[in-house]
């Protein structure tokens, strides 16, 4: 079975109206009824503004990486794409073709 | 009063701790705890000073508190110097952890035996 | 830069409660010149202790809270424990002619407080995952 994966990238203290924007994301994806999603903490990092970020030193460790894999067929995953546009998204939003093996 | 000055000098110098910590990181990679061990070896020397010329009945008991107790005592800090070590010792760095508290021991108390002792 | 303020304002007031809280204890044991610095010594051992049950609940518990970390990591245990001190009264203590308090203080406070960080970490994993 042949399909999408949405991958996002955000930063742990990134917020979408005070809840935390990967549980917004996966509560949106679960709500839209996209067969499923896992949000996975990053420990290190750096984005577009080239700051490293990384749990092992105090003073740098906010704005930790998350990232949110999801995985569906195409015209679902696609479907969902303007769910995410409204949220402000500053991180990565990337799809690939993926191929489900089971 | 004196609880007033502790309150008023470390309000002053944990922020600034963060902010050299970041400052100093941000010139280095991120492997090594550079930004902690220059508070902590800046605010040894400072507080050196500060004891010796208490002693030497040069500075008064409200500086002292001030700027001893609240500002190099905030400036400084063993939690993130432990915490940083540890977390070298969990990703298997054991020679970064153990030069780092060599390293901050060693440049500690040189700081803080040159300030005693220029102005004891 | 944009969101610095709120986080330099709670560690500024987290650093004046933590150091406050090292003062009360310094005060409840006071050290003679030649004595064991016994109220430091306490302060930076159950700091590091904290900072590593914080941490870990930071890491499994609660993620995602912005002002957590450098509120009670950065502000609060980092101005409640001191290095200066340390260094300081070990120089002091030698200088008094009390050096093996002096060793026995820097070698003491190191072995104490870089297990209690990781003994920390490690417990509160453990009842995290439990």
């Amino acid at each position: 079975m042949s399909g999408l994966r949405l991958t996002i990238l955000v930063g742990e203290g990134d917020r979408w109206r005070h809840r935390p924007m990967y549980t917004e994301i996966v509560h949106r994806a679960h709500a839209a009824g996209l067969a499923g999603a896992s949000v996975l903490r990053g420990v290190e990092g750096f984005g577009s503004h080239s700051r490293i970020h990384t749990d092992r030193l105090l003073s740098l460790a906010e704005e930790l990486p998350m990232m949110v894999v999801i995985v569906d067929a195409e015209e679902r995953v696609r479907g969902f794409l303007p769910q995410l546009a409204e949220l402000g998204l500053e991180g990565l939003v990337m799809l690939d073709p993926v191929e489900v093996v089971r | 009063m004196t609880v007033l000055l502790v309150a008023l000098g470390a309000a002053v110098g944990a922020p600034l701790r963060y902010l050299v910590d970041r400052a100093v990181q941000a010139r280095h990679d991120a492997l090594f705890p550079w930004g902690t061990l220059t508070v902590n070896v800046a605010g040894s020397l400072v507080l050196g000073l500060l004891t010796g010329g208490a002693l030497a009945g040069a500075v008064s008991g409200d500086v002292t508190v001030l700027l001893g107790t609240g500002f190099c005592g905030a400036l400084t800090t063993y939690s993130t110097f432990g915490y940083e070590t540890v977390k070298l010792v969990e990703s298997g760095a054991f020679g970064q952890a153990f030069a780092n508290v060599a390293v901050s021991v060693t440049a500690g108390l040189a700081a803080a035996a040159a300030g005693y002792a220029l102005t004891v | 830069m944009r969101r610095q303020w709120d986080v330099l304002a709670v560690i500024s007031a987290g650093g004046a409660l933590g150091a406050l809280a090292r003062y009360a204890m310094s005060r409840a044991l006071p050290a003679s010149p030649t004595g064991f610095p016994w109220g430091i010594f306490l302060v930076n051992v159950t700091g590091c202790l904290l900072i590593g049950v914080l941490m870990a609940l930071i890491a499994h518990v609660w993620p995602g809270r912005r002002l957590l970390r450098p509120f009670l990591g950065t502000g609060v245990l980092g101005g409640y424990t001191t290095f200066s001190a340390y260094t300081v009264d070990i120089v002091r203590l030698a200088d008094a002619g009390a050096v093996a308090v002096a060793a026995a203080y820097l070698v003491g406070t190191l072995l104490a407080a870089l297990p209690a960080v990781y003994g920390g970490m490690v417990v509160t994993r453990w009842l995290v995952r439990r």
